[in-house]
C-alpha cells in the first residue's frame, strides 16, 4: 500500500537518507525509533513533499502511484497525511478557514461535491466530539496561542477530517504532558481501521504504550537497521541503542 | 558621482502648462491669489527631485515623460451611468440612500451625482460653482500659506473642480458620502476637495478612484483638505485602483480638533506612479486617530507614501499601520514621520510598516522616523520586509491546499490586522469583494517566492 524503496536523500550535499526502504500494508502501524540525527524527520518531510531536500534515488509509492513527482498538496489529496512535530502558527488565518480550504481542496481533487458551510460545520462538530476536542478552538487563528496539547489535537482533528490512507506522525508526543499524550493517542486509536496505516516516529516507548504498533523499526544513519515487534521498543527503553548501532 | 538629471522637457512642459492656465484665470476670483502664489513657487522650485529627502526613493521624471495629450472636448461615455452603477459599492450606496458624488476626469458630473435630500445637515457644492463658501476660501488660503509642498502648489495652480462639503449633523448617526472618480480620457486632471466637519458631526466619506479602461493615459494631482472639529467621528476609506499607466499625486491634509476620532484607511493598487502625501495634525487634545492602509502592487507599479502625523496637543493617540504586497517589478516606498511637540505630553503613537515581497524583482523602501520633543510619551515604530514563510506554505500545502490558494490565504493573513483599522464594519463589507479581486490578481502571476 505505502512503499518506500531505496530512497536516498541529501540536504546540501549531506546524505540524510541512505537507501531507505519500508513497506507498510493496509491497517498496519509501524513505529520508527532512532537516535537524534538518524533521519526520521527528514523521512517524514520527504514523504510529504517538502522541497528543501534533494532526492538522489528511490521511490515513494502510495497504492502503486509514485508520489515523488507530485507536489505536497497533491500527495495530501492522494491520501498522505503528515502530523507535524511543530505545527505552524499562522496569524490571520482562522482554523475554520484553514480546515474548510483544506477539506474543499480534497473534495475537489477527488471529484466529490464540496460541502455547504452548514454541513461542513456539522462535520467538524461531529469529528471534534468523536475525538473529545473542544471545537471552540476552530474560531481562533491557526495554532496561534495554542498549547502544545491543543496544537497536536488540532493535527489529529485535521487527520480525522481529511480521512487519509497513510498517516505519518512526526514525534507527535514531543512537548506533551501525560494527559495530553493520552488524549492524542486516543484520537489516533479512534482513527485506526483496517485500511488506514500509520508510521509513528517517536523517541520514546511511552507513546507506544498507547498506540500499539505492529512493527517497530530502528533507524540509524538514514536507514532501518533492525525490525521487530512491540517488544523491541521495550528492549530499547531498557538498554538504549548501543546494542544495535555498529 | 552620478546625480539625477531632471527631464527638462517634462518640467518645462508642466511649467508652461501652469503659465497658460494662470493666464486664463479670472484675477478677481477668490482663489486667484492662492493660485498665483503657488505658481510663483512652483515656477522657481519646479518638480521635486530625489535630491529632496522626501523624494529620495522616487524619481518623478523617470516615470513621467510628458503631459498626456488631451482633446478639448472630453467625451462622456453614454454608458457612464451604467458603468458607475455596475459597481456594487455604488448600487449599495444608492439603495441605502447615501450621497454619491461622481467625478469624471476630475470634473464633477452633477447629472450623475446624488446628494441625499434627507441629509439636511450636509451641503455639497463644487469648486466650479460660485460662490465658493467663505470657510473653504479661508481653509484653502490657510493651508497654502503654510505649505512648501511642490505637488500641492501644482495642484493649487491647476485645480479645476472638486467637492466642497460641509457637515453639520449632531444626530450621532453617520452620514455616508461616496466620492467616485472615474478616469475616462487621456489627459492631465487636477482637483481639490475641501471637507469641513463641524463640531459633533459623524460622517463616513468613502472615496473610490478607478480607471475606466486599461489604456487611458492619465496624469492627475488631487488634494483633499479636512477641517475636523471637536467631538467628531470621521471614517474615511479611499480605494484606488488605477490602470498601470496612470500617474497620480495625492495630497491629504487634515486638522483635527479636540475629542475627535478620525480613521482614514487607503487601499491602493495599480498606477505607474502614485504618490500619497499625507499631513495629519492633531491640534486638539484627547483625539484618537488611525491613518492606515494597504498597498497591492504588481507589474511595474510604484507607490510612494509620505505620511507625517503631528501631535500638537496633550493626550492624543495615533496609529499608523501600513501593509504592502509587492509582486513582479513593483516598487513601494514608505516614509513615515511622527512628530510630538513639547506640549503634547501623554501622546501615544505607534507606527508599523510591513511589506511582503512576492517576487525577486520587487523592492520596498521604508523609512520610519520619530521626532519627539515631549518627555512623557509612548511612541514606537517598526518596519519589516519579508517573503512568504516557506514553512507556512508547506504546512498549508501538506493539507491539500494548492500553492496558489495557499499563497492567497497567507497574503490575506498578512493584511488582516491592517484591515482591522477599518473601524466601520459596513464599509469593510463594502470593500470585501473588490479587495478579494485585487488580492487574487496580485497574488497570482509571476510568483517567484
Amino acid at each position: 500500500m505505502f512503499n518506500v524503496s531505496n530512497l536516498t536523500v541529501s540536504v546540501e550535499d549531506n546524505e540524510i537518507l541512505n537507501n531507505f526502504s519500508l513497506d507498510v500494508g493496509p491497517g498496519e502501524v509501524h513505529a520508527i525509533m532512532g537516535p537524534n540525527g538518524s533521519g526520521k524527520s527528514t523521512l517524514a518531510h520527504v514523504c510529504a513533499g517538502k522541497e528543501d531536500y534533494t532526492v538522489l534515488n528511490g521511490e515513494i509509492n502510495l497504492n502503486g502511484e509514485d508520489l515523488l513527482d507530485l507536489e505536497a498538496d497533491e500527495r495530501s489529496t492522494k491520501g498522505l497525511f503528515l502530523a507535524f512535530q511543530y505545527p505552524i502558527e499562522i496569524p490571520g488565518v482562522t482554523t475554520l478557514t484553514f480546515l474548510k480550504s483544506s477539506l474543499e481542496a480534497h473534495y475537489k481533487a477527488n471529484n466529490k461535491e464540496v460541502l455547504s458551510t452548514p454541513d461542513f460545520m456539522k462535520l467538524v462538530k461531529k469529528k471534534s466530539a468523536e475525538l473529545n476536542i473542544d471545537d471552540s478552538m476552530i474560531k481562533r487563528p491557526l495554532n496561534v496561542g495554542f498549547s502544545g496539547g491543543e496544537k497536536k489535537r488540532n493535527e489529529i482533528l485535521q487527520m480525522a477530517l481529511l480521512d487519509p490512507e497513510i498517516c505519518i506522525l512526526d514525534e507527535t508526543d514531543s512537548g506533551l504532558d501525560i494527559d495530553a499524550l493520552r488524549l492524542v493517542a486516543e484520537g489516533v486509536n479512534n482513527l485506526r481501521n483496517e485500511k488506514r496505516s500509520f508510521i509513528v516516529i517517536t523517541h520514546y516507548q511511552r507513546l507506544l504504550d498507547y498506540i500499539k504498533p505492529d512493527f517497530v523499526h530502528i533507524m540509524y544513519n538514514g536507514k532501518i537497521i533492525e525490525t521487530g515487534d512491540s517488544s523491541l521498543a521495550l528492549e530499547l527503553e531498557k538498554s538504549g541503542y548501543n546494542n544495535y548501532i555498529k | 558621482m552620478l546625480t539625477e538629471e531632471k527631464n527638462i522637457n517634462v518640467e518645462e512642459q508642466v511649467i508652461a502648462y501652469c503659465k497658460h492656465n494662470i493666464s486664463n484665470q479670472d484675477i478677481k476670483h477668490p482663489l486667484y491669489p492662492a493660485r498665483l502664489g503657488a505658481y510663483e513657487l512652483f515656477r522657481v522650485h519646479g518638480l521635486p527631485t530625489s535630491r529632496d529627502e522626501q523624494w529620495k526613493y522616487t524619481n518623478i521624471t523617470s516615470k513621467l515623460e510628458r503631459i498626456p495629450s488631451q482633446s478639448d472636448v472630453k467625451p462622456v461615455p453614454v454608458n457612464l451611468d451604467n458603468f458607475i452603477n455596475n459597481f456594487e459599492i455604488v448600487k449599495k450606496a444608492k439603495e441605502n440612500k447615501d450621497s454619491v458624488l461622481v467625478f469624471m476626469d476630475g470634473a464633477m458630473q452633477s447629472q450623475l451625482s446624488i446628494v441625499n435630500s434627507d441629509m439636511e445637515t450636509v451641503s455639497v457644492t463644487s469648486l466650479k460653482k460660485d460662490p465658493i463658501p467663505d470657510w473653504a476660501i479661508k481653509l484653502n488660503s490657510e493651508k497654502h500659506s503654510q505649505n512648501v509642498n511642490e505637488m500641492f502648489n501644482l495642484n493649487t495652480v491647476l485645480m479645476e473642480d472638486g467637492a466642497i462639503i460641509n457637515i453639520n449633523n449632531n444626530k450621532g448617526i453617520a452620514d455616508n458620502i461616496y466620492i467616485i472618480h472615474v478616469g475616462n480620457n487621456d489627459g492631465f486632471y487636477n482637483y481639490r476637495h475641501m471637507i469641513n466637519v463641524q463640531n459633533g458631526a459623524h460622517v463616513n466619506i468613502i472615496e473610490f478612484k478607478i480607471s475606466n479602461k486599461v489604456d487611458i493615459e492619465a496624469l492627475y494631482t488631487s488634494s483633499i483638505i479636512w477641517k475636523i472639529g471637536d467631538n467628531c467621528v470621521v471614517n474615511n476609506v479611499k480605494y484606488q485602483a488605477h490602470n498601470q499607466i496612470t500617474i497620480g499625486f495625492n495630497q491629504q491634509y487634515a486638522d483635527i480638533a479636540n475629542d475627535t476620532e478620525f480613521n482614514s484607511f487607503t487601499i491602493s493598487s495599480g498606477s505607474k506612479l502614485l504618490r500619497e502625501f499625507r499631513d495629519i495634525n492633531c491640534n486638539g487634545s484627547n483625539s484618537n486617530i488611525s491613518i492606515s492602509g494597504i498597498n497591492l502592487l504588481d507589474g511595474d507599479s510604484h507607490i510612494d507614501t509620505m505620511l507625517t502625523v503631528k501631535h500638537k496637543a496633550p493626550n492624543t493617540i495615533s496609529r499608523e499601520k501600513y501593509k504592502s504586497i509587492l509582486n513582479d517589478n513593483s516598487k513601494g516606498v514608505f516614509q513615515g514621520n511622527i512628530i510630538v511637540d513639547d506640549i503634547a505630553q501623554k501622546t501615544i503613537a505607534k507606527q508599523s510598516i510591513d511589506a511582503l515581497i512576492l517576487s525577486k524583482n520587487a523592492e520596498h523602501d521604508a523609512k520610519p522616523e520619530l521626532e519627539i520633543y515631549a518627555d512623557d510619551v509612548q511612541c514606537g515604530h517598526g518596519a519589516t520586509t519579508g517573503q512568504i514563510s516557506q514553512d507556512s506554505l508547506f504546512y498549508l500545502k501538506s493539507r491539500g491546499i494548492p500553492e496558489e490558494e495557499a499563497k492567497r490565504l497567507l497574503v490575506h493573513a498578512f493584511l488582516t490586522d491592517a484591515l482591522e483599522e477599518i473601524k466601520d464594519k459596513k464599509i469593510l463589507e463594502t470593500f470585501a469583494d473588490v479587495m478579494n479581486n485585487m488580492l487574487n490578481r496580485v497574488s497570482k502571476g509571476n510568483l517567484n517566492v
